[in-house]
Protein backbone atom coordinates (compact mmCIF):
# COMPACT_ATOMS: atom_id res chain seq x y z
CA UNK A 1 0.00 0.00 0.00
CA UNK A 2 1.26 3.70 -0.58
CA UNK A 3 0.80 6.15 1.10
CA UNK A 4 -1.20 5.59 3.99
CA UNK A 5 -1.95 8.82 5.90
CA UNK A 6 -3.71 9.67 8.98
CA UNK A 7 -7.13 10.42 8.85
CA UNK A 8 -6.11 13.73 10.20
CA UNK A 9 -4.73 14.20 7.19
CA UNK A 10 -6.76 13.31 4.71
CA UNK A 11 -9.21 15.67 5.94
CA UNK A 12 -6.64 18.85 6.04
CA UNK A 13 -5.64 17.44 2.25
CA UNK A 14 -9.70 17.23 1.49
CA UNK A 15 -9.80 21.18 2.62
CA UNK A 16 -7.06 21.89 0.42
CA UNK A 17 -8.78 19.92 -2.74
CA UNK A 18 -12.10 22.03 -1.49
CA UNK A 19 -10.37 25.15 -1.91
CA UNK A 20 -8.88 24.35 -5.11
CA UNK A 21 -12.07 23.62 -6.81
CA UNK A 22 -13.48 26.68 -5.54
CA UNK A 23 -10.42 29.18 -6.82
CA UNK A 24 -10.78 27.30 -10.56
CA UNK A 25 -14.08 28.46 -10.00
CA UNK A 26 -12.87 31.35 -9.93
CA UNK A 27 -11.12 31.08 -12.78
CA UNK A 28 -13.92 29.38 -14.60
CA UNK A 29 -17.38 30.23 -13.64
CA UNK A 30 -18.97 27.17 -15.97
CA UNK A 31 -17.54 24.51 -13.62
CA UNK A 32 -20.47 22.25 -12.34
CA UNK A 33 -19.19 23.53 -8.75
CA UNK A 34 -21.99 22.24 -7.06
CA UNK A 35 -21.57 18.66 -8.17
CA UNK A 36 -17.58 19.15 -7.74
CA UNK A 37 -18.02 19.92 -3.78
CA UNK A 38 -20.01 17.18 -2.68
CA UNK A 39 -17.41 14.36 -4.36
CA UNK A 40 -13.98 15.74 -2.37
CA UNK A 41 -14.41 13.98 0.67
CA UNK A 42 -14.79 10.47 -1.16
CA UNK A 43 -11.86 11.30 -4.08
CA UNK A 44 -9.57 12.50 -1.32
CA UNK A 45 -9.63 9.55 0.68
CA UNK A 46 -9.62 6.92 -1.90
CA UNK A 47 -6.68 8.78 -3.90
CA UNK A 48 -4.97 9.19 -0.31
CA UNK A 49 -5.48 6.44 1.70
CA UNK A 50 -6.46 3.47 -0.60
CA UNK A 51 -5.74 3.88 -3.86
CA UNK A 52 -2.30 1.73 -4.88
CA UNK A 53 -0.73 3.28 -8.15
CA UNK A 54 1.73 1.40 -10.52
CA UNK A 55 2.01 0.50 -14.23
CA UNK A 56 1.14 -3.29 -14.21
CA UNK A 57 -3.07 -2.77 -15.17
CA UNK A 58 -3.35 -6.19 -13.04
CA UNK A 59 -1.71 -5.24 -9.74
CA UNK A 60 -2.62 -1.89 -9.16
CA UNK A 61 -5.79 -0.03 -8.13
CA UNK A 62 -8.38 1.84 -10.71
CA UNK A 63 -10.36 5.04 -10.09
CA UNK A 64 -13.04 5.82 -12.30
CA UNK A 65 -14.81 8.41 -12.09
CA UNK A 66 -18.10 8.22 -13.37
CA UNK A 67 -19.97 11.39 -12.67
CA UNK A 68 -16.99 12.94 -15.37
CA UNK A 69 -18.85 16.06 -14.44
CA UNK A 70 -17.02 16.15 -10.82
CA UNK A 71 -13.87 16.47 -13.14
CA UNK A 72 -12.56 19.58 -11.01
CA UNK A 73 -12.18 17.82 -7.75
CA UNK A 74 -10.33 14.40 -9.68
CA UNK A 75 -7.51 17.13 -10.89
CA UNK A 76 -7.49 18.98 -7.58
CA UNK A 77 -6.94 16.26 -6.02
CA UNK A 78 -4.64 14.71 -8.79
CA UNK A 79 -2.03 17.69 -8.31
CA UNK A 80 -2.25 17.43 -4.50
CA UNK A 81 -1.32 14.01 -5.08
CA UNK A 82 2.00 15.75 -7.61
CA UNK A 83 0.79 14.10 -10.78
CA UNK A 84 -0.29 17.10 -12.42
CA UNK A 85 1.10 20.59 -11.33
CA UNK A 86 -1.17 22.78 -8.87
CA UNK A 87 -0.36 25.81 -11.34
CA UNK A 88 -2.48 23.97 -14.16
CA UNK A 89 -5.66 24.00 -12.31
CA UNK A 90 -5.96 27.46 -12.81
CA UNK A 91 -6.12 26.78 -16.93
CA UNK A 92 -8.55 24.38 -16.33
CA UNK A 93 -11.13 24.71 -19.86
CA UNK A 94 -8.39 27.04 -21.42
CA UNK A 95 -7.56 26.08 -24.86
CA UNK A 96 -3.99 25.26 -23.86
CA UNK A 97 -4.84 23.31 -20.73
CA UNK A 98 -4.53 19.53 -20.48
CA UNK A 99 -7.43 20.07 -18.25
CA UNK A 100 -10.61 19.10 -20.14
CA UNK A 101 -14.03 19.68 -19.04
CA UNK A 102 -14.50 16.25 -18.04
CA UNK A 103 -11.55 13.37 -17.61
CA UNK A 104 -9.63 12.06 -20.13
CA UNK A 105 -7.18 9.54 -20.07
CA UNK A 106 -4.30 12.04 -21.78
CA UNK A 107 -3.98 13.55 -18.06
CA UNK A 108 -1.88 11.84 -16.02
CA UNK A 109 -3.57 9.94 -13.36
CA UNK A 110 -7.22 10.09 -15.14
CA UNK A 111 -8.06 6.22 -15.35
CA UNK A 112 -11.06 6.10 -17.43
CA UNK A 113 -11.91 9.25 -20.28
CA UNK A 114 -15.48 9.84 -18.89
CA UNK A 115 -18.04 12.53 -19.59
CA UNK A 116 -21.14 10.40 -20.45
CA UNK A 117 -23.38 9.53 -18.06
CA UNK A 118 -23.46 5.52 -16.87
CA UNK A 119 -20.36 4.10 -18.52
CA UNK A 120 -17.87 3.97 -15.68
CA UNK A 121 -19.35 1.01 -14.26
CA UNK A 122 -19.75 -1.60 -16.63
CA UNK A 123 -15.82 -0.51 -18.11
CA UNK A 124 -14.82 -0.98 -13.90
CA UNK A 125 -16.56 -4.66 -14.15
CA UNK A 126 -14.41 -5.20 -17.26
CA UNK A 127 -11.55 -4.11 -15.31
CA UNK A 128 -12.24 -6.50 -11.95
CA UNK A 129 -12.90 -9.01 -14.69
CA UNK A 130 -9.53 -8.82 -15.92
CA UNK A 131 -7.87 -8.53 -12.95
CA UNK A 132 -9.19 -12.18 -12.29
CA UNK A 133 -8.49 -13.51 -15.32
CA UNK A 134 -4.89 -12.58 -15.36
CA UNK A 135 -4.61 -13.76 -11.52
CA UNK A 136 -3.72 -10.11 -10.26
CA UNK A 137 -4.18 -7.90 -6.47
CA UNK A 138 -5.71 -4.91 -8.37
CA UNK A 139 -9.01 -3.61 -6.97
CA UNK A 140 -11.28 -1.12 -8.78
CA UNK A 141 -13.32 1.64 -7.19
CA UNK A 142 -15.86 3.66 -9.32
CA UNK A 143 -17.39 6.80 -8.14
CA UNK A 144 -20.50 7.46 -9.70
CA UNK A 145 -23.52 10.13 -9.32
CA UNK A 146 -27.26 9.67 -7.89
CA UNK A 147 -28.63 10.81 -11.24
CA UNK A 148 -26.98 8.63 -13.41
CA UNK A 149 -28.09 6.08 -11.91
CA UNK A 150 -31.20 6.55 -14.25
CA UNK A 151 -29.44 5.41 -16.90
CA UNK A 152 -30.59 1.37 -18.22
CA UNK A 153 -26.55 0.67 -18.65
CA UNK A 154 -26.31 0.85 -14.93
CA UNK A 155 -28.82 -1.92 -14.12
CA UNK A 156 -27.23 -3.93 -17.15
CA UNK A 157 -24.01 -3.40 -15.07
CA UNK A 158 -25.08 -4.23 -11.75
CA UNK A 159 -26.48 -7.16 -12.54
CA UNK A 160 -23.75 -8.60 -14.34
CA UNK A 161 -21.09 -7.75 -11.54
CA UNK A 162 -23.37 -9.62 -9.02
CA UNK A 163 -23.40 -12.86 -11.36
CA UNK A 164 -19.42 -12.60 -11.24
CA UNK A 165 -18.97 -11.95 -7.39
CA UNK A 166 -16.49 -9.23 -8.23
CA UNK A 167 -15.08 -8.76 -4.31
CA UNK A 168 -12.21 -6.40 -5.90
CA UNK A 169 -14.91 -4.00 -7.30
CA UNK A 170 -16.26 -0.70 -5.01
CA UNK A 171 -18.66 1.58 -6.18
CA UNK A 172 -19.34 4.49 -3.95
CA UNK A 173 -22.40 6.60 -5.25
CA UNK A 174 -22.16 9.90 -4.57
CA UNK A 175 -25.28 10.45 -3.36
CA UNK A 176 -26.05 14.53 -3.12
CA UNK A 177 -30.10 14.35 -4.26
CA UNK A 178 -29.88 16.55 -7.38
CA UNK A 179 -29.17 15.92 -10.85
CA UNK A 180 -28.83 18.50 -13.49
CA UNK A 181 -33.02 19.83 -13.76
CA UNK A 182 -33.57 19.66 -9.95
CA UNK A 183 -34.03 17.21 -6.86
CA UNK A 184 -33.89 13.95 -7.71
CA UNK A 185 -37.20 13.46 -5.80
CA UNK A 186 -38.80 15.92 -8.04
CA UNK A 187 -37.39 14.04 -11.31
CA UNK A 188 -37.18 10.25 -10.62
CA UNK A 189 -36.91 8.73 -7.09
CA UNK A 190 -34.10 7.31 -5.60
CA UNK A 191 -34.43 6.22 -2.49
CA UNK A 192 -35.30 2.49 -3.66
CA UNK A 193 -31.67 2.35 -5.22
CA UNK A 194 -29.69 0.66 -1.89
CA UNK A 195 -32.42 -2.35 -1.70
CA UNK A 196 -32.02 -2.51 -5.40
CA UNK A 197 -28.58 -3.17 -5.56
CA UNK A 198 -28.63 -5.30 -2.70
CA UNK A 199 -31.30 -7.49 -3.88
CA UNK A 200 -29.64 -8.12 -7.26
CA UNK A 201 -26.31 -9.51 -4.65
CA UNK A 202 -24.07 -6.38 -3.97
CA UNK A 203 -23.39 -5.57 -0.69
CA UNK A 204 -24.87 -2.70 0.17
CA UNK A 205 -23.27 -0.13 2.86
CA UNK A 206 -24.03 3.39 3.99
CA UNK A 207 -22.07 6.55 5.06
CA UNK A 208 -22.08 9.89 5.56
CA UNK A 209 -19.62 11.50 2.27
CA UNK A 210 -18.62 14.34 3.79
CA UNK A 211 -17.14 12.59 6.97
CA UNK A 212 -13.34 10.91 6.65
CA UNK A 213 -14.29 8.83 9.78
CA UNK A 214 -16.75 7.33 7.78
CA UNK A 215 -15.95 6.85 4.64
CA UNK A 216 -12.93 5.02 5.92
CA UNK A 217 -15.17 2.70 7.75
CA UNK A 218 -17.18 1.93 4.80
CA UNK A 219 -14.28 1.19 2.70
CA UNK A 220 -12.89 -0.82 4.89
CA UNK A 221 -15.69 -2.93 5.43
CA UNK A 222 -16.20 -2.84 1.53
CA UNK A 223 -12.83 -4.58 1.07
CA UNK A 224 -13.47 -7.46 3.54
CA UNK A 225 -16.74 -8.30 1.96
CA UNK A 226 -16.58 -11.21 -0.55
CA UNK A 227 -18.88 -9.99 -3.06
CA UNK A 228 -19.11 -6.18 -4.43
CA UNK A 229 -19.92 -3.34 -2.81
CA UNK A 230 -21.85 -0.29 -2.93
CA UNK A 231 -21.40 2.34 -0.74
CA UNK A 232 -24.24 5.32 -0.52
CA UNK A 233 -22.18 8.16 1.10
CA UNK A 234 -24.53 10.69 1.95
CA UNK A 235 -23.77 14.13 0.55
CA UNK A 236 -24.64 17.80 0.08
CA UNK A 237 -24.60 19.16 -3.53
CA UNK A 238 -22.40 22.36 -3.16
CA UNK A 239 -20.99 21.25 0.03
CA UNK A 240 -18.85 24.26 1.29
CA UNK A 241 -20.68 27.34 -0.46
CA UNK A 242 -23.82 27.96 1.98
CA UNK A 243 -25.68 29.73 -0.90
CA UNK A 244 -26.01 26.75 -3.23
CA UNK A 245 -25.85 23.74 -0.60
CA UNK A 246 -28.53 21.53 -1.23
CA UNK A 247 -29.91 23.05 -4.12
CA UNK A 248 -29.78 22.26 -7.80
CA UNK A 249 -27.23 25.93 -8.40
CA UNK A 250 -24.44 24.94 -9.79
CA UNK A 251 -23.28 28.35 -10.45
CA UNK A 252 -22.80 30.88 -7.49
CA UNK A 253 -21.71 34.67 -6.82
CA UNK A 254 -17.68 34.97 -7.39
CA UNK A 255 -18.20 36.54 -3.73
CA UNK A 256 -19.81 33.54 -2.75
CA UNK A 257 -17.08 31.24 -3.42
CA UNK A 258 -14.38 33.98 -2.73
CA UNK A 259 -15.96 34.08 1.20
CA UNK A 260 -16.04 29.49 0.79
CA UNK A 261 -12.55 30.27 0.49
CA UNK A 262 -11.43 32.17 3.29
CA UNK A 263 -14.13 30.15 5.94
CA UNK A 264 -12.74 26.74 4.84
CA UNK B 1 -6.24 -24.75 -39.76
CA UNK B 2 -8.55 -27.17 -41.32
CA UNK B 3 -12.10 -25.94 -42.39
CA UNK B 4 -13.99 -28.15 -44.82
CA UNK B 5 -15.20 -26.42 -48.17
CA UNK B 6 -19.07 -27.19 -46.29
CA UNK B 7 -18.70 -24.86 -43.48
CA UNK B 8 -16.76 -21.78 -46.25
CA UNK B 9 -20.39 -21.76 -47.70
CA UNK B 10 -21.43 -19.77 -44.62
CA UNK B 11 -20.52 -16.27 -43.33
CA UNK B 12 -21.10 -17.47 -39.25
CA UNK B 13 -20.34 -21.13 -39.56
CA UNK B 14 -16.75 -19.79 -40.94
CA UNK B 15 -16.60 -16.83 -38.07
CA UNK B 16 -17.20 -19.47 -35.43
CA UNK B 17 -14.84 -21.91 -36.91
CA UNK B 18 -12.13 -19.23 -37.25
CA UNK B 19 -12.62 -17.86 -34.06
CA UNK B 20 -12.04 -21.53 -32.26
CA UNK B 21 -8.68 -21.68 -34.32
CA UNK B 22 -7.73 -17.76 -32.77
CA UNK B 23 -8.28 -18.93 -29.41
CA UNK B 24 -5.93 -21.76 -29.46
CA UNK B 25 -3.21 -19.05 -31.30
CA UNK B 26 -4.19 -16.26 -28.77
CA UNK B 27 -4.54 -16.97 -25.43
CA UNK B 28 -5.30 -13.47 -24.48
CA UNK B 29 -8.48 -13.93 -26.47
CA UNK B 30 -12.16 -13.02 -24.52
CA UNK B 31 -15.19 -13.34 -26.65
CA UNK B 32 -18.25 -11.46 -25.62
CA UNK B 33 -21.97 -11.78 -26.22
CA UNK B 34 -24.89 -10.34 -25.31
CA UNK B 35 -27.09 -13.84 -25.89
CA UNK B 36 -26.25 -14.48 -29.36
CA UNK B 37 -23.87 -17.05 -28.92
CA UNK B 38 -25.50 -19.74 -31.02
CA UNK B 39 -27.11 -17.49 -33.49
CA UNK B 40 -23.52 -15.87 -34.07
CA UNK B 41 -21.57 -19.24 -33.93
CA UNK B 42 -19.62 -17.37 -31.27
CA UNK B 43 -20.70 -20.35 -29.54
CA UNK B 44 -17.79 -22.52 -31.07
CA UNK B 45 -15.69 -20.93 -29.10
CA UNK B 46 -17.74 -20.75 -26.02
CA UNK B 47 -17.88 -24.68 -26.20
CA UNK B 48 -14.02 -24.63 -26.32
CA UNK B 49 -12.81 -21.86 -23.94
CA UNK B 50 -15.92 -21.07 -21.31
CA UNK B 51 -13.45 -19.58 -19.48
CA UNK B 52 -12.70 -16.95 -21.93
CA UNK B 53 -16.12 -16.54 -22.87
CA UNK B 54 -18.69 -13.92 -21.87
CA UNK B 55 -22.29 -13.97 -22.07
CA UNK B 56 -23.60 -10.50 -20.45
CA UNK B 57 -27.18 -10.86 -20.80
CA UNK B 58 -29.11 -8.94 -23.36
CA UNK B 59 -27.36 -5.69 -22.71
CA UNK B 60 -25.28 -4.10 -25.58
CA UNK B 61 -24.43 -1.42 -23.91
CA UNK B 62 -22.65 -2.50 -20.84
CA UNK B 63 -21.34 -5.62 -22.90
CA UNK B 64 -19.27 -2.80 -24.97
CA UNK B 65 -18.00 -0.94 -22.09
CA UNK B 66 -17.02 -4.32 -20.52
CA UNK B 67 -15.25 -5.32 -23.50
CA UNK B 68 -13.16 -1.62 -22.83
CA UNK B 69 -12.44 -2.95 -19.34
CA UNK B 70 -11.18 -5.89 -20.55
CA UNK B 71 -8.79 -4.29 -23.16
CA UNK B 72 -7.46 -2.05 -20.55
CA UNK B 73 -6.00 -4.98 -18.76
CA UNK B 74 -4.29 -6.21 -21.20
CA UNK B 75 -6.95 -8.60 -22.69
CA UNK B 76 -8.06 -8.89 -26.51
CA UNK B 77 -11.86 -8.82 -26.29
CA UNK B 78 -13.79 -9.42 -29.30
CA UNK B 79 -17.23 -8.33 -28.93
CA UNK B 80 -19.74 -10.72 -31.11
CA UNK B 81 -22.96 -9.39 -31.68
CA UNK B 82 -26.02 -8.68 -34.44
CA UNK B 83 -24.29 -5.29 -36.52
CA UNK B 84 -28.37 -4.31 -35.95
CA UNK B 85 -28.07 -4.40 -31.54
CA UNK B 86 -24.68 -3.32 -31.65
CA UNK B 87 -26.14 0.13 -32.88
CA UNK B 88 -27.64 -0.02 -29.71
CA UNK B 89 -24.23 0.98 -28.03
CA UNK B 90 -23.19 3.06 -30.49
CA UNK B 91 -21.92 6.13 -28.13
CA UNK B 92 -20.59 3.80 -26.00
CA UNK B 93 -18.39 2.58 -28.33
CA UNK B 94 -18.01 6.03 -29.29
CA UNK B 95 -17.34 7.85 -26.42
CA UNK B 96 -15.26 4.56 -24.16
CA UNK B 97 -13.25 2.25 -26.73
CA UNK B 98 -12.90 5.17 -29.22
CA UNK B 99 -12.10 7.92 -27.65
CA UNK B 100 -9.30 6.10 -25.47
CA UNK B 101 -8.48 3.76 -28.91
CA UNK B 102 -8.89 0.75 -26.79
CA UNK B 103 -8.08 -2.55 -28.53
CA UNK B 104 -11.42 -3.51 -28.57
CA UNK B 105 -12.50 -5.72 -32.03
CA UNK B 106 -16.75 -5.60 -33.17
CA UNK B 107 -17.73 -8.63 -34.77
CA UNK B 108 -21.17 -7.53 -36.16
CA UNK B 109 -23.06 -10.45 -37.57
CA UNK B 110 -26.45 -10.60 -39.92
CA UNK B 111 -25.90 -7.27 -41.15
CA UNK B 112 -27.18 -6.01 -44.46
CA UNK B 113 -30.50 -7.86 -45.51
CA UNK B 114 -28.77 -11.36 -44.50
CA UNK B 115 -31.45 -11.81 -41.39
CA UNK B 116 -34.05 -12.11 -44.10
CA UNK B 117 -36.64 -13.76 -42.47
CA UNK B 118 -36.63 -11.71 -39.19
CA UNK B 119 -36.97 -8.44 -41.43
CA UNK B 120 -36.39 -4.70 -40.89
CA UNK B 121 -35.89 -4.47 -36.87
CA UNK B 122 -32.87 -6.88 -37.41
CA UNK B 123 -31.63 -5.88 -41.01
CA UNK B 124 -28.86 -3.25 -40.22
CA UNK B 125 -28.30 -1.09 -43.18
CA UNK B 126 -26.46 1.59 -41.43
CA UNK B 127 -23.91 0.84 -39.70
CA UNK B 128 -20.72 1.16 -41.37
CA UNK B 129 -21.61 4.66 -42.07
CA UNK B 130 -22.17 4.71 -38.53
CA UNK B 131 -18.79 3.41 -37.69
CA UNK B 132 -16.71 5.29 -40.36
CA UNK B 133 -17.55 8.73 -38.62
CA UNK B 134 -15.75 7.84 -35.81
CA UNK B 135 -12.25 8.85 -35.44
CA UNK B 136 -10.02 6.08 -34.40
CA UNK B 137 -12.97 3.26 -35.88
CA UNK B 138 -11.15 1.00 -39.08
CA UNK B 139 -13.97 -0.85 -40.65
CA UNK B 140 -14.02 -3.96 -42.53
CA UNK B 141 -16.62 -5.48 -44.62
CA UNK B 142 -15.30 -8.98 -45.90
CA UNK B 143 -17.28 -10.55 -49.10
CA UNK B 144 -17.24 -14.05 -48.31
CA UNK B 145 -16.74 -17.08 -45.99
CA UNK B 146 -13.17 -17.77 -47.54
CA UNK B 147 -12.91 -14.04 -47.01
CA UNK B 148 -13.31 -14.28 -43.44
CA UNK B 149 -11.16 -16.95 -42.95
CA UNK B 150 -8.44 -15.42 -44.95
CA UNK B 151 -8.93 -12.01 -43.09
CA UNK B 152 -10.48 -12.43 -39.34
CA UNK B 153 -7.22 -13.76 -37.61
CA UNK B 154 -5.22 -10.11 -39.89
CA UNK B 155 -8.19 -8.18 -38.08
CA UNK B 156 -7.48 -9.80 -34.27
CA UNK B 157 -4.09 -10.65 -34.39
CA UNK B 158 -2.52 -7.86 -35.76
CA UNK B 159 -5.29 -4.89 -35.96
CA UNK B 160 -4.48 -2.11 -34.19
CA UNK B 161 -7.19 0.16 -31.79
CA UNK B 162 -10.94 -0.07 -32.56
CA UNK B 163 -12.46 -2.42 -35.28
CA UNK B 164 -15.82 -2.75 -37.00
CA UNK B 165 -15.97 -6.23 -38.27
CA UNK B 166 -18.85 -6.63 -40.46
CA UNK B 167 -20.34 -9.81 -42.04
CA UNK B 168 -24.04 -11.55 -42.87
CA UNK B 169 -25.74 -14.69 -41.53
CA UNK B 170 -25.03 -17.65 -44.32
CA UNK B 171 -25.29 -16.62 -47.66
CA UNK B 172 -21.91 -16.65 -49.15
CA UNK B 173 -21.53 -17.08 -52.74
CA UNK B 174 -18.17 -18.18 -53.40
CA UNK B 175 -16.55 -14.27 -54.40
CA UNK B 176 -13.06 -14.43 -53.28
CA UNK B 177 -12.61 -18.78 -53.59
CA UNK B 178 -9.83 -18.40 -55.99
CA UNK B 179 -8.53 -15.46 -54.83
CA UNK B 180 -4.53 -15.78 -53.91
CA UNK B 181 -2.02 -13.55 -51.61
CA UNK B 182 -2.85 -12.80 -48.43
CA UNK B 183 -5.22 -10.58 -46.58
CA UNK B 184 -4.18 -6.69 -45.42
CA UNK B 185 -5.89 -3.92 -43.71
CA UNK B 186 -6.10 -1.45 -46.01
CA UNK B 187 -5.96 -2.92 -49.56
CA UNK B 188 -8.66 -3.61 -51.92
CA UNK B 189 -8.26 -6.73 -54.38
CA UNK B 190 -9.11 -7.03 -58.09
CA UNK B 191 -11.27 -9.61 -58.94
CA UNK B 192 -11.65 -8.76 -62.30
CA UNK B 193 -10.00 -6.49 -64.19
CA UNK B 194 -11.47 -4.15 -67.00
CA UNK B 195 -10.96 -1.27 -68.86
CA UNK B 196 -14.52 0.60 -69.46
CA UNK B 197 -16.18 0.28 -65.62
CA UNK B 198 -14.55 -0.35 -62.16
CA UNK B 199 -17.37 -1.69 -60.34
CA UNK B 200 -16.30 -1.51 -56.37
CA UNK B 201 -17.87 -3.62 -53.86
CA UNK B 202 -18.38 -5.18 -50.69
CA UNK B 203 -19.73 -7.80 -48.86
CA UNK B 204 -21.78 -10.41 -50.35
CA UNK B 205 -23.21 -8.39 -53.57
CA UNK B 206 -20.26 -8.56 -55.07
CA UNK B 207 -21.76 -11.81 -56.34
CA UNK B 208 -24.05 -9.01 -58.30
CA UNK B 209 -20.85 -7.76 -60.05
CA UNK B 210 -19.12 -10.12 -61.01
CA UNK B 211 -21.76 -11.96 -62.48
CA UNK B 212 -23.28 -8.39 -64.46
CA UNK B 213 -19.43 -8.26 -65.25
CA UNK B 214 -20.26 -11.20 -67.71
CA UNK B 215 -23.40 -9.91 -69.43
CA UNK B 216 -21.39 -6.50 -69.70
CA UNK B 217 -18.24 -8.71 -71.40
CA UNK B 218 -20.99 -9.60 -74.04
CA UNK B 219 -22.13 -6.50 -74.57
CA UNK B 220 -18.71 -5.19 -75.33
CA UNK B 221 -17.95 -3.42 -72.02
CA UNK B 222 -15.19 -4.53 -70.25
CA UNK B 223 -15.86 -3.77 -66.61
CA UNK B 224 -13.21 -4.64 -63.53
CA UNK B 225 -14.41 -5.90 -60.63
CA UNK B 226 -12.76 -4.66 -57.11
CA UNK B 227 -13.29 -6.11 -53.72
CA UNK B 228 -12.92 -3.44 -51.38
CA UNK B 229 -13.46 -5.50 -48.43
CA UNK B 230 -11.80 -2.54 -45.88
CA UNK B 231 -13.96 0.53 -46.07
CA UNK B 232 -11.73 2.82 -43.51
CA UNK B 233 -9.30 3.43 -44.21
CA UNK B 234 -9.90 2.97 -47.54
CA UNK B 235 -7.45 2.17 -50.47
CA UNK B 236 -7.07 5.64 -52.33
CA UNK B 237 -4.52 4.17 -54.54
CA UNK B 238 -6.59 1.60 -56.15
CA UNK B 239 -9.48 4.03 -56.14
CA UNK B 240 -7.51 6.79 -58.33
CA UNK B 241 -5.98 4.07 -60.62
CA UNK B 242 -9.33 2.52 -61.65
CA UNK B 243 -11.00 6.26 -61.83
CA UNK B 244 -8.01 7.36 -64.43
CA UNK B 245 -8.08 4.14 -66.16
CA UNK B 246 -11.79 3.27 -66.57
CA UNK B 247 -13.30 6.85 -66.09
CA UNK B 248 -16.07 5.48 -64.44
CA UNK B 249 -17.46 4.08 -61.29
CA UNK B 250 -20.24 2.18 -59.89
CA UNK B 251 -20.28 0.87 -56.33
CA UNK B 252 -22.53 -1.44 -54.88
CA UNK B 253 -23.51 -2.23 -50.82
CA UNK B 254 -25.60 -4.08 -48.86
CA UNK B 255 -26.07 -0.78 -46.76
CA UNK B 256 -27.63 2.62 -47.37
CA UNK B 257 -26.81 4.87 -50.19
CA UNK B 258 -25.77 7.41 -47.50
CA UNK B 259 -22.12 7.28 -45.46
CA UNK B 260 -21.75 3.98 -46.60
CA UNK B 261 -18.90 2.44 -49.48
CA UNK B 262 -20.42 4.74 -52.27
CA UNK B 263 -19.95 7.69 -50.09
CA UNK B 264 -16.48 6.71 -49.08
CA UNK B 265 -14.84 5.97 -52.47
CA UNK B 266 -16.59 9.60 -53.54
CA UNK B 267 -14.82 11.19 -51.26
CA UNK B 268 -12.04 10.30 -52.94
CA UNK B 269 -13.01 10.30 -56.53
CA UNK B 270 -14.22 13.86 -56.05
CA UNK B 271 -10.50 15.16 -54.86
CA UNK B 272 -8.18 12.92 -56.57
CA UNK B 273 -9.51 12.55 -59.93
CA UNK B 274 -13.65 13.35 -60.75
CA UNK B 275 -15.15 10.81 -62.88
CA UNK B 276 -19.06 10.13 -63.07
CA UNK B 277 -20.53 7.79 -60.19
CA UNK B 278 -23.24 5.67 -59.86
CA UNK B 279 -24.03 4.47 -56.40
CA UNK B 280 -26.15 1.44 -55.84
CA UNK B 281 -27.09 0.38 -51.59
CA UNK B 282 -30.16 0.78 -49.53
CA UNK B 283 -32.57 3.44 -49.92
CA UNK B 284 -35.49 2.78 -47.17
CA UNK B 285 -35.64 -0.04 -44.50
CA UNK B 286 -35.83 -3.60 -45.42
CA UNK B 287 -38.58 -6.70 -45.21
CA UNK B 288 -39.16 -10.00 -44.88
CA UNK B 289 -38.48 -12.60 -47.57
CA UNK B 290 -37.76 -15.80 -47.03
CA UNK B 291 -34.12 -15.90 -48.42
CA UNK B 292 -31.36 -13.38 -48.56
CA UNK B 293 -30.82 -13.60 -52.35
CA UNK B 294 -34.76 -12.19 -52.87
CA UNK B 295 -34.03 -9.33 -50.95
CA UNK B 296 -30.97 -8.56 -52.90
CA UNK B 297 -33.13 -7.99 -56.37
CA UNK B 298 -36.36 -7.23 -54.80
CA UNK B 299 -33.82 -3.88 -53.13
CA UNK B 300 -31.97 -3.15 -56.84
CA UNK B 301 -29.03 -4.49 -56.24
CA UNK B 302 -29.23 -8.05 -58.28
CA UNK B 303 -27.25 -8.12 -61.45
CA UNK B 304 -29.72 -6.70 -63.58
CA UNK B 305 -29.58 -3.37 -61.36
CA UNK B 306 -25.61 -3.24 -61.81
CA UNK B 307 -25.48 -3.86 -65.85
CA UNK B 308 -28.19 -0.63 -65.56
CA UNK B 309 -26.27 1.24 -63.47
CA UNK B 310 -23.06 0.57 -65.23
CA UNK B 311 -24.61 1.33 -68.83
CA UNK B 312 -26.23 5.02 -67.38
CA UNK B 313 -22.48 5.65 -65.91
CA UNK B 314 -20.90 5.03 -69.34
CA UNK B 315 -23.40 7.30 -70.75
CA UNK B 316 -23.02 10.12 -68.38
CA UNK B 317 -19.10 9.80 -69.25
CA UNK B 318 -20.01 10.49 -72.56
CA UNK B 319 -18.49 7.19 -73.45
CA UNK B 320 -22.08 5.35 -74.65
CA UNK B 321 -20.93 5.84 -78.84
CA UNK B 322 -17.40 4.30 -77.75
CA UNK B 323 -19.08 1.37 -75.70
Amino acid sequence: MGNIRSLGDIELLASRIRNHVLNMYLHDQSLHLGSSLSSVEILAILMFKYLRRSSDPINRDWLILSKGHAAPTLYAALAESGLISIKELEKIHDISSILQGHPEISVPGVDMSTGSLGQGLSFGVGIATGIKIRGGRGRVYVVMGDGEQDEGEVWEAITHAATRKLDNLVVIVDNNGFQLDGSTEDIKPKHYLPYVWRIVGWKVIMCDGHSIASLDRAINEALSSNMPTAIFAKTIRGKGVVEIENTKIQKPGVDSAKRAILNA
Amino acid sequence: MLIVLKELSSMREALGRTLVYLGEVDRDLIVITADVGDSTRASYFRDRFPERYFNVGIAEQHMVNFAAGLAATGMKPLVVSFAMFLMRAWEQIRNTTARMNLNVKFIATHAGYSDSVDGSSHQALEDIALMRVIPSMSVIVPADAYEVRRSLPEMVLSGKGPIYYRIGRDYSPPITKDLEGEFKIGKASILRDGEDVAIIGAGVVLWSALEASKELERMGISAAVINMSTIKPIDEEIIERYARKTGAIVTIEEHSIYGGLGSAVAEIVVSKYPVPMRILGAKAFGRTARSHEELIEYFGLGKSSVVKAVIEVIKGAGRDRDA
